[in-house]
C-alpha cells in the first residue's frame, strides 16, 4: 500500500509563552496509514505540539490541516471527536471499572439516563478481541498490566474510528516482551486506516518501528524524512543536539580535596544502588532522560523523600529530612518551580528569606528592615527584572521566577546547591545569566549538583558528568571538550 | 532579554491584598451600620454600638483560631462543641465529690484552678486529636474536625445526661465570666477577648511562626520542601484553636454558672462565617484577625438589625446564609477587580 494522502498538515505553527517561544515556525505534513515518530531533546517543543494538537493549549498563529479540514480543537474530547485520539503517560482508564465498561466509558448510549446495550458496545468489544484476544471484556482493569491497559485505549481510539492515535512514551513503563506485542499491534493499525504518532527517547524504536520521522530542537522543525533513508542512530542524535556551540569553559579539577558528599548505595523505588562523591567547589552534573531518575535523586539527597544507603555530607550521616538537610547546609531548587519552589501568591519579598527566616529576624519577631534588604540585595544580585519587591512572584516571567527561587536558596546560604532542571521553560536570556550564577557560585567554593535531561547545559557548565538510566548510574566522567556526546547520548537511551 | 532595570525600586507603598481587602470590609460595614441606623430607632447610640462588640467575644475568640487554621488551608469545624465539652469539664472537675444523691450533683471536687487547667487541657486534647489525623494521616480537615465534634458534644452530653450540671459548685466558679472592670460594664471576657485580638494582630504581622502559616497556607509542597514542618505547625495550630475554644467554654460555664451539653451549638459555623467575611480566602495563604474581626462586627450588625426590625428570630439562620454567600462573593469580586 502506498500512503501518500496527507492526513494532517501543519503549516507554520507558533506557540509562544511568556517570554519564550515553545514552538517556533514549525511545518510539515504527517501522511496517511503511516506510523510517524517525533523525536528530540526535552524543550525541543514536542509535548508543546502535541498538546496543540489534542487540544491542551490553543496555538498562537499558524494553521493545522486534519484531512484537508481546518482543525482547532477546543479540548481533548473535542480532539477525540475530530479524529485525534491519544495514549498518555498517564493512561485514561478507570481502574474500578471493567475493560467494557472502560471502552464506552464517555460515550454510553443511555435511556433516561440507563445505560443501553447497544452495537456500539458490541463493536468496541469486537475491535478489542480482533487485537488482543486475551483481554476478557469483563475483566477489571485493575488486573490488566499497564501494556494492557495501553491496548484497551488503543481498541477504544480503533473502535471510535480515530483517524491518529498519538502515543506519548507508550514503552516507558512496559516489560520488553510486552513491547514486542505492542508493536506488532502498532504495525497493524495501519490496516484499520489508522496514523500513529509516535514520540519516545528511545532511538532503536524508531528504527523498527517508523515510516517517517521528525526531528525538532529547540522549537523548530529540523528534518522530516522517511525513517528508511536515516542512516543510523548518530545520524538522528546529530539533528537532535545539532551544531552547539559550547561556551568555552574549562572544567576545574577537585580531585585533591576530601569528597563534601558521600553517597553509599542509594535506593528507593525509583534509584538503584547509586553511589558517589562529590568534592568541594565542584559543578557536578547529572544527565539523563526523563524517567532515569534524576528528580527522585536530587529528592532523596535534599531527605525529602525515603531511601535506603547512606547520605554522608561534611563527614556528618545525614537523616532523610528536608529540615535536616537544610540545617547541614543543602538546599535543592526544585524541578516545578510554580508548585515546588515557590509562593506564587506571596511577593518577591515574602519569597526570599522563606529558607532561613532567622536571617531576618529577632527572637521570632521579623524584623522589616532586614526582610526588605534581604530582598532587595539579591533582586539586585540575581538581577530580578521587576520594579519592586512587593510584586507577586505569579506575575513574573519563567526566568525571574526561577531567580527567586535561586535567591530563596541562596539566602539560606547553603554549601550545597542543587538545580533540578535549572533553566526548563525560560528563554535564552535568563539560561545563560542563571549559568553565569552558577559558575560565580562555584567560584566562590560552593558545591553544585545540577539534574538535567539537556545534555548542552551539562556540557556547558558542569566539571564531571554522571549518566543516570533507569535508576542506575551508569557512568562517570569529566567533563572535556573531547566527550563524545554520541556516546552519552548511547548510554542513557539504554545502549550498553 | 533583560531589560535594564531603574535602580531605584519600589518599597512598601503598596497596600497589602490583606489590607485591602479589611478596608474594603469595613467599607461594607460602614454601609451597613448607616443603613441599620436608617430602619431601626436607636442603633446608632453608643449604647448599642458597645454591645455589637460585646455580645460577640466569643465568637471573636474562635474566631482567631479559625483564622489561623484557615490561612493554612484548613478548617477546624470542632470548636463549638470543644466549648460545651471544656464547659461541661470544668463543672464536673470541681463539683463536691459525693455531696449528693443525684448523679449531676457530684463531681470530682478539684479545686477550681485545678479544674480550669485540666479542662483546658482536654480542650488542647480535642485540638491534638484533629491534628493527628490531620496533619499526620493527611484527612481532610472538614471531616476530621466533624468527627471530633460528635464525639466532644457526645462526651458532653454522657457527663451530663443529656442536659447540665449547674450545682454543689464551689463560689470561685461564677468569678471569671461575670467579674467586671471596676467602674465599667466592661466584664472579663471582653478583656480577654481584646488582650488576645491584639496579641493575635502583632503575632500575625511581625513573627516567624505566623509567617510560615501564610506559607503553607500559599503552598504546603513549596514550604515543606523549604524546610518548613508542615505537620509541626498544624499540629500546634490546631492544638491553639482547642485552646481557645476551651478558654471560651470555661468563661461561657462560669458566666452561666453551669456546663450546659447543648452550650455553643453552631459557634462553629459562626466563627467560620466572620472569617469570611473578613476576607480569609478558603484557598489558603490569605487572610488576617483584624479582618476577622470586622466580619464579626458586620455579622453583628445585620443579626441586631434584623432583630431590631422586629424579624423573628427563626430567620437568624436564613440571614447567616444569606450574609455568608454575600460575603464571599465580595470578596470575590473586590480582589477580581484589583488583580484586573
Amino acid at each position: 500500500m502506498e500512503p501518500t494522502e496527507n492526513v494532517l498538515e501543519i503549516r507554520n505553527l507558533v506557540k509562544d509563552f511568556p517570554g519564550v517561544r515553545a514552538v517556533n515556525d514549525v511545518s510539515f505534513v504527517i501522511k496517511r496509514n503511516t506510523v510517524h515518530c517525533l523525536v528530540g531533546e526535552n524543550g525541543a517543543g514536542k509535548s508543546t505540539l502535541i498538546k496543540i494538537l489534542t487540544g491542551a493549549y490553543t496555538r498562537t498563529s499558524g494553521q493545522i490541516l486534519l484531512k484537508g479540514e481546518e482543525y482547532n480543537p477546543h479540548n481533548t474530547r473535542d480532539a477525540k471527536q475530530k479524529g485525534i485520539s491519544t495514549l498518555f503517560q498517564e493512561l485514561n482508564v478507570v481502574d474500578q471499572l471493567t475493560v467494557e465498561e472502560n471502552l464506552t466509558l464517555g460515550m454510553e448510549d443511555t435511556t433516561f439516563g440507563f445505560i443501553r446495550r447497544t452495537e456500539k458496545i458490541n463493536k468496541m468489544v469486537e475491535v478489542l478481541n480482533s487485537i488482543e484476544p486475551s483481554i476478557k471484556p469483563n475483566q477489571l482493569v485493575s488486573s490488566l498490566s499497564v501494556a494492557k491497559k495501553q491496548i484497551v485505549e488503543i481498541a477504544k481510539a480503533v473502535a471510535s474510528e480515530a483517524d491518529i492515535i498519538i502515543m506519548d512514551e507508550p514503552t516507558a513503563a512496559i516489560s520488553e516482551s510486552e513491547i514486542v506485542r505492542l508493536f506488532a499491534i502498532i504495525k497493524n493499525l495501519r490496516e484499520r486506516n489508522v496514523t500513529v504518532i509516535y514520540i519516545s527517547h528511545r532511538l532503536d524504536e524508531i528504527f523498527e518501528l517508523g515510516d517517517y520521522v521528525t526531528v525538532m530542537r529547540d522549537g523548530k522543525h529540523i528534518e522530516t524524512k522517511p525513517v528508511a533513508d536515516v542512516h543510523d542512530r548518530s545520524e538522528l542524535i546529530k539533528m537532535m543536539i545539532g551544531k552547539t556551540v559550547f561556551e568555552q569553559y574549562t572544567p576545574r579539577s577537585c580531585e585533591s580535596s576530601e569528597p563534601i558528599l558521600q553517597v553509599k548505595n542509594l535506593s528507593n523505588h525509583r534509584l538503584n544502588n547509586v553511589s558517589f562523591e562529590i568534592r568541594p567547589g565542584e559543578i557536578a552534573g547529572f544527565y539523563g532522560l526523563v524517567g532515569a531518575g534524576k528528580t527522585e535523586l536530587a529528592r532523596a539527597l535534599y531527605g525529602a523523600d525515603a531511601y535506603e544507603g547512606e547520605i554522608i555530607f561534611k563527614g556528618q550521616k545525614l537523616k532523610p529530612e528536608t529540615e535536616n538537610a537544610i540545617n547541614a547546609g543543602i538546599t535543592l531548587v526544585p524541578e516545578e518551580r510554580r508548585t515546588q519552589g515557590l509562593f506564587t501568591i506571596l511577593t518577591i519579598r515574602s519569597n526570599v528569606p522563606v529558607m532561613n527566616m532567622s536571617k531576618i529576624s529577632r527572637g521570632g519577631f521579623i524584623n522589616n528592615a532586614l526582610e526588605q534588604n534581604a530582598a532587595l540585595e539579591y533582586v539586585d544580585k540575581l538581577k530580578i527584572a521587576t520594579n519592586t519587591i512587593e510584586k507577586e512572584a505569579a506575575k513574573l516571567s519563567g526566568g525571574n521566577q526561577q531567580k527567586v527561587v535561586l535567591a530563596k536558596c541562596l539566602f539560606a546560604d547553603a554549601d550545597l546547591l542543587m538545580l533540578d532542571e535549572p533553566t526548563r521553560g525560560i528563554d535564552v536570556g535568563a539560561k545563560s545569566e542563571i549559568y553565569s550564577i552558577i559558575r560565580q557560585l562555584a567560584k566562590e567554593g560552593k558545591t553544585i549538583i545540577i539534574f538535567s535531561s539537556e545534555l548542552p547545559e551539562v556540557m556547558n557548565i558542569c566539571d564531571s558528568i554522571y549518566l543516570l538510566y533507569e535508576g542506575c548510574l551508569k557512568s562517570t566522567m569529566r567533563n572535556c571538550p573531547e566527550i563524545n556526546s554520541e556516546n552519552v547520548l548511547h548510554i542513557v537511551t539504554g545502549g550498553a | 532579554m533583560e531589560i535594564k532595570q531603574p535602580q531605584k525600586l519600589i518599597i512598601g507603598n503598596k497596600l497589602s491584598d490583606e489590607s485591602f481587602i479589611t478596608l474594603f470590609m469595613i467599607g461594607v460595614l460602614i454601609i451597613l451600620f448607616g443603613l441599620a441606623c436608617l430602619v431601626v430607632p436607636n442603633f446608632y447610640l453608643p449604647k448599642n454600638i458597645l454591645n455589637l462588640i460585646t455580645n460577640n467575644w466569643f465568637i471573636i475568640i474562635l474566631g482567631i483560631g479559625v483564622t489561623f487554621v484557615l490561612i493554612t488551608g484548613n478548617y477546624d469545624m470542632s470548636v463549638g462543641a470543644n466549648i460545651a465539652l471544656t464547659g461541661v469539664l470544668s463543672v464536673y472537675f470541681c463539683q463536691g465529690a459525693n455531696v449528693s444523691q443525684n448523679t449531676l450533683a457530684n463531681g470530682l471536687g478539684l479545686p477550681y484552678g485545678v479544674a480550669v487547667v485540666l479542662a483546658l487541657l482536654c480542650a488542647m486534647g480535642v485540638g491534638a486529636v484533629n491534628a493527628f489525623f490531620i496533619a499526620k494521616l493527611k484527612v481532610p480537615s472538614i471531616i476530621v474536625t466533624l468527627g471530633t465534634s460528635m464525639l466532644a458534644r457526645g462526651t458532653a452530653q454522657v457527663i451530663t445526661q443529656g442536659a447540665q450540671r449547674n450545682t454543689s459548685l464551689p463560689d470561685a466558679f461564677g468569678v471569671l465570666g461575670n467579674w467586671n472592670l471596676p467602674g465599667t460594664p466592661f466584664r472579663l471576657p471582653l478583656l480577654i477577648m481584646i488582650v488576645l485580638i491584639t496579641a493575635a494582630f502583632i503575632f500575625e504581622r511581625k513573627t516567624i511562626f505566623a509567617r510560615r502559616i501564610y506559607l503553607i497556607g500559599a503552598n504546603p509542597e513549596a514550604a515543606r520542601l523549604s524546610g518548613i514542618n508542615v505537620a509541626k505547625y498544624l499540629t500546634m495550630l490546631y492544638i491553639f484553636s482547642g485552646l481557645l475554644a476551651g478558654i471560651t467554654g470555661i468563661l461561657l460555664a462560669s458566666e452561666y454558672q453551669a456546663g450546659v451539653s447543648s452550650r455553643a451549638m453552631g459557634y462553629e459555623f459562626d466563627a467560620l462565617v466572620v472569617t469570611l467575611l473578613g476576607g480569609v480566602s478558603v484557598a489558603g495563604g490569605f487572610g488576617s484577625v483584624l479582618g476577622m474581626f470586622v466580619g464579626a462586627i458586620i455579622l453583628s450588625v445585620v443579626t441586631s438589625a434584623a432583630t431590631g426590625m422586629l424579624l423573628s428570630p427563626d430567620w437568624q439562620f436564613t440571614l447567616k446564609g444569606i450574609v455568608t454567600f454575600l460575603a464571599i462573593l465580595a470578596q470575590r469580586y473586590a480582589l477580581d477587580k484589583r488583580k484586573g
